[in-house]
């Protein structure tokens, strides 16, 4: 699909205004604050490997995970990145060794894992495995493209993003940009707050999107919940690993990313993480960010975004590979 | 859609234009139907059909209630009646009902639980049931014929700009005005586009910068002082007024647009001097309602005076209740219906002063009244609501943040004596001049932009 964007020059007056100093930067208009604005290389280290690769990796994960390579993961065949999305049909190489890791966001991971059902169907054995990322190439383009132009469809009209989708459109020039911007300063110098959904954090080093603090939000760190909630997350994802071992896979592994907010404004945290990862019942092996971000004294995520820095991906992806080394999924 | 949303605006332009390039009345209401289909929809689309569902059973109801006679005239009203309460039974109040039986069960040791209907509340759904069962209501009193049109019927319920937060109207107001084919009047056009920018003026830039003090304050009761939560409190006070009386401008000024003229629904409710006077101003079509429809023909004051404060009581709880099922709202009705009583007594009716120091104070003590009253309102439960109340008195030490800076705070006072100055001596949206309409159209705009706070806050009185 050509969008009406996409024709644009993004340098001249009405190109795009472009998300390049962090999402959250982005949505506040802040690009003029130094303090939010850090470098993130996305390159990472490639672990060495000698042995034969049998190993094919699938991740279901979200932006964290984003922009991953085979050379990132020791001694993968191949690996095979879907969003979360589920429904889909694939099919397992059995000759190879297939290893599931379900990364999640922790603003996703009460929304995620208490109603919906995470399960793909694995139709057969044959060795068509690549069907999965043409499934996430096509998912990708028609889920997380403002589209209201050219091409309208009802989904448009009752969109819960319409008006995101409608600003985008409609004001995401660079020539209007000086008038958000005026906003935002406005804002930051003399009310010291961020516009719009971003919250900047106490110690006013870093920005929080405001879904992660706000205590109304399912998706905040500092949500109310109950030990009975964490015990469903656990149920659900039992079911899930019962599901995914059954149709084939050497092992599946979890991992939640914390928010920002649970490791760099700890007050008040609701524990949910710790309260599904300790629970003694749950069966999916962990990759656990949580416990080694807490402990840690570096900084690990972006100050003007909702990632991870580039020391916090290399950190996880170091664990992931020593999990799989540990665990005799690559030899 | 929320009236503080980019996609209200874009309908509105639309829909605006589109009705006025039509040469028909006919052709109006068709579209103004599909537009406010469209808007309901915008929030949870498959709640249409409940609305579909009551618009059909009244629509048929007001005509059988009109060719009966007798008994029968007064079964199809309590059919009408019991479909709409039904609705709001099922939809607003089962869940609550059965938490509470479920409660009594846990509380006598018995540990039955009868299941919660898992659904949302459909959006504003207190407001068109009510002015669905004023229609049937004042057709069964000979006040209104029944409308024969389904088209004008269902438009009466559905009007966009009232349907989901009122003024809940009757139909001898509005079915006449929907019906008449008026032309473009930019007179009309200017009143309602400033009176719009007005209600966007307290929304955006008031009530919901005033938000960000309240949810701190009420988010962290234990740890504010008594000075930060008594600032909370006030300011609940002002941002839940500017917040609905902001709605009401929004929707008052869309319809004037349209040549349909609302009924006001505030009028300067904090300067009342008793609880009684500021019932009068606030929330008017509401307060009316209960007044015609409830409060009347239980006798009103008509069966003597214990006859009438029972029927005071039986209002509020039905108020209260009215805004939601937590017995919270019941509390909160039920201490406005004892202060109404309590009050009105000559005893204290003596105390009235007629110079103005003591009018002043009047309005000062009352609006504390009203404001510790909106922190049942406010409160998750009634016990948060009390020890929010108790620390308040208890002159606690304790965090003076409020969630903004000494500026905003400031700002926000500021902002408010501005609104109150204006409400009170600037009370007309009509501009007669052009070069004047344009200078303030254009300066509402920066300000509403550059001083709103934007968080998709949706207006408090949806959820009713």
């Amino acid at each position: 699909m050509k969008y009406l964007t996409d024709a644009r020059d993004n340098n001249s007056w009405w190109g795009i205004y472009q998300c390049l100093n962090g999402d959250l930067v982005s949505m506040a208009y802040l690009d003029f604050v130094d303090r939010f604005i850090e470098a993130n290389p996305r390159t990472f280290n490639h672990p060495s490997f000698s042995g034969e690769r049998k190993t094919i990796l699938y991740m279901d994960g979200d932006s964290f995970t984003w922009h991953l390579h085979d050379s990132d993961i020791i001694g993968l065949d191949s690996f095979c990145y879907f969003q979360r999305n589920h429904g889909l049909k694939y099919h397992l190489d059995t000759s190879k060794r297939n290893v599931l890791v379900i990364e999640v966001s922790e603003r996703y991971l009460q929304s995620y894992f208490t109603g919906l059902q995470m399960f793909n169907e694995v139709l057969d054995t044959s060795a068509r495995k690549r069907d999965v990322a043409g499934i996430y190439l096509t998912s990708i383009n028609s889920s997380y493209t403002a589209s209201l132009l050219p091409s309208v469809s009802a989904d448009d009209f009752f969109n819960k993003y319409i008006n995101q989708n409608l600003q985008c459109n409609l004001f995401n020039y660079n020539f209007i940009m000086p008038m958000f911007e005026t906003k935002a300063a406005l804002n930051y110098y003399i009310f010291n707050r961020a516009s719009g959904d971003v919250v900047i954090s106490n110690d006013r080093n870093f920005l929080f999107f405001r879904e992660t603090v706000s205590k109304t939000d399912m998706g905040s760190s500092y949500y109310p919940v109950s030990t009975a909630d964490a015990a469903h997350i656990v149920d659900v994802l039992n079911g899930i690993y019962e599901h995914y071992k059954v149709a084939g896979f050497a092992e599946v592994y979890f991992s939640v990313i914390p928010n920002s907010a649970t490791i760099m404004q700890p007050e008040g945290y609701n524990q949910l993480i710790p309260m599904v990862q300790n629970d003694t019942r749950l069966r999916m092996k962990l990759i656990d960010a949580y416990s080694v971000f807490k402990q840690s004294h570096d900084v690990y995520y972006l100050p003007g975004d909702t990632h991870w820095n580039h020391k916090g991906k290399q950190l996880w992806l170091d664990m992931l590979n020593a999990r799989l080394v540990r665990d005799s999924l690559v030899q | 859609m929320t009236f503080n949303s980019l996609q209200f605006l874009v309908f509105f332009m639309v829909v605006t234009l589109w009705f006025f390039s039509l040469s028909n009345q006919k052709g109006r209401i068709l579209l103004l139907l599909i537009a406010s289909c469209y808007f309901y929809m915008a929030f949870i689309p498959e709640y249409i059909l409940i609305l579909g569902g009551t618009i059909v059973i009244d629509y048929f109801a007001g005509m059988l209630i009109e060719k009966s006679e007798g008994r029968s005239r007064k079964a199809w009203l309590i059919i009408s009646l019991i479909a709409n309460i039904g609705v709001l039974a099922v939809f607003k109040y089962y869940n609550f009902f059965i938490d509470n039986i479920n409660s009594s069960f846990l509380f006598f040791g018995k540990a039955t639980s009868i299941p919660l209907l898992k659904m949302a509340l459909p959006i504003g759904l207190s407001f068109h049931t009510f002015q669905a069962m004023s229609y049937t209501i004042e057709v069964y009193r000979k006040n209104h014929p029944a409308e024969r049109n389904f088209m004008v019927y269902a438009l009466y319920v559905m009007f966009y700009p009232q349907l989901v937060a009122g003024p809940i109207e009757r139909p001898q107001h509005i079915l006449p005005q929907l019906k008449e084919f008026r032309p473009y009047d930019w007179n009309n056009v200017k009143e309602g586009l400033a009176r719009m920018l007005w209600g966007f003026f307290k929304k955006v830039v008031i009530a919901d910068r005033l938000a960000m003090v309240v949810d701190r304050t009420f988010g962290h009761t234990q740890e504010s002082s008594s000075l930060a939560l008594a600032t909370g409190a006030i300011f609940y006070s002002f941002q839940i007024y500017c917040d609905f009386s902001g709605y009401s401008d929004i929707a008052i000024g869309a319809a004037k647009v349209m040549n349909v003229g609302l009924m006001e629904n505030f009028k300067e409710p904090y300067s009342s001097s008793s609880l009684h006077e500021f019932w009068s101003r606030w929330h008017i079509s509401l307060s009316s309602w209960f007044r015609d429809y409830v409060y009347i023909p239980l006798g009103g004051n008509r069966k003597g005076p214990w006859r009438k404060r029972v029927n005071i009581l039986i209002v509020f709880l039905l108020s209260g209740l009215w805004h939601g099922a937590n017995w919270t709202f019941i509390a909160w009705g039920l201490l406005h219906g004892l202060l109404v009583i309590l009050l009105t007594r000559p005893a204290f009716s003596k105390a009235a002063n007629s110079n103005k120091t003591g009018a002043l104070i009047k309005v000062v003590i009352n609006f504390i009244l009203v404001t510790l009253l909106w922190v049942f309102f406010r409160s998750e439960n009634i016990a948060a609501a009390w020890h929010y109340i108790k620390r308040i008195g208890s002159l606690q030490t304790g965090s003076n943040y409020v969630g903004v800076n000494k500026i905003e705070l400031m700002f926000s006072v500021l902002l408010i004596a501005i609104m109150l100055y204006r409400e009170k001596y600037l009370r007309s949206h009509a501009i007669a001049s052009n070069t004047r309409f344009y200078f303030y159209f254009g300066a509402m705009v920066v300000i509403c932009y550059f001083f709103g706070v934007f968080t998709e806050n949706q207006f408090i009185y949806f959820q009713f």
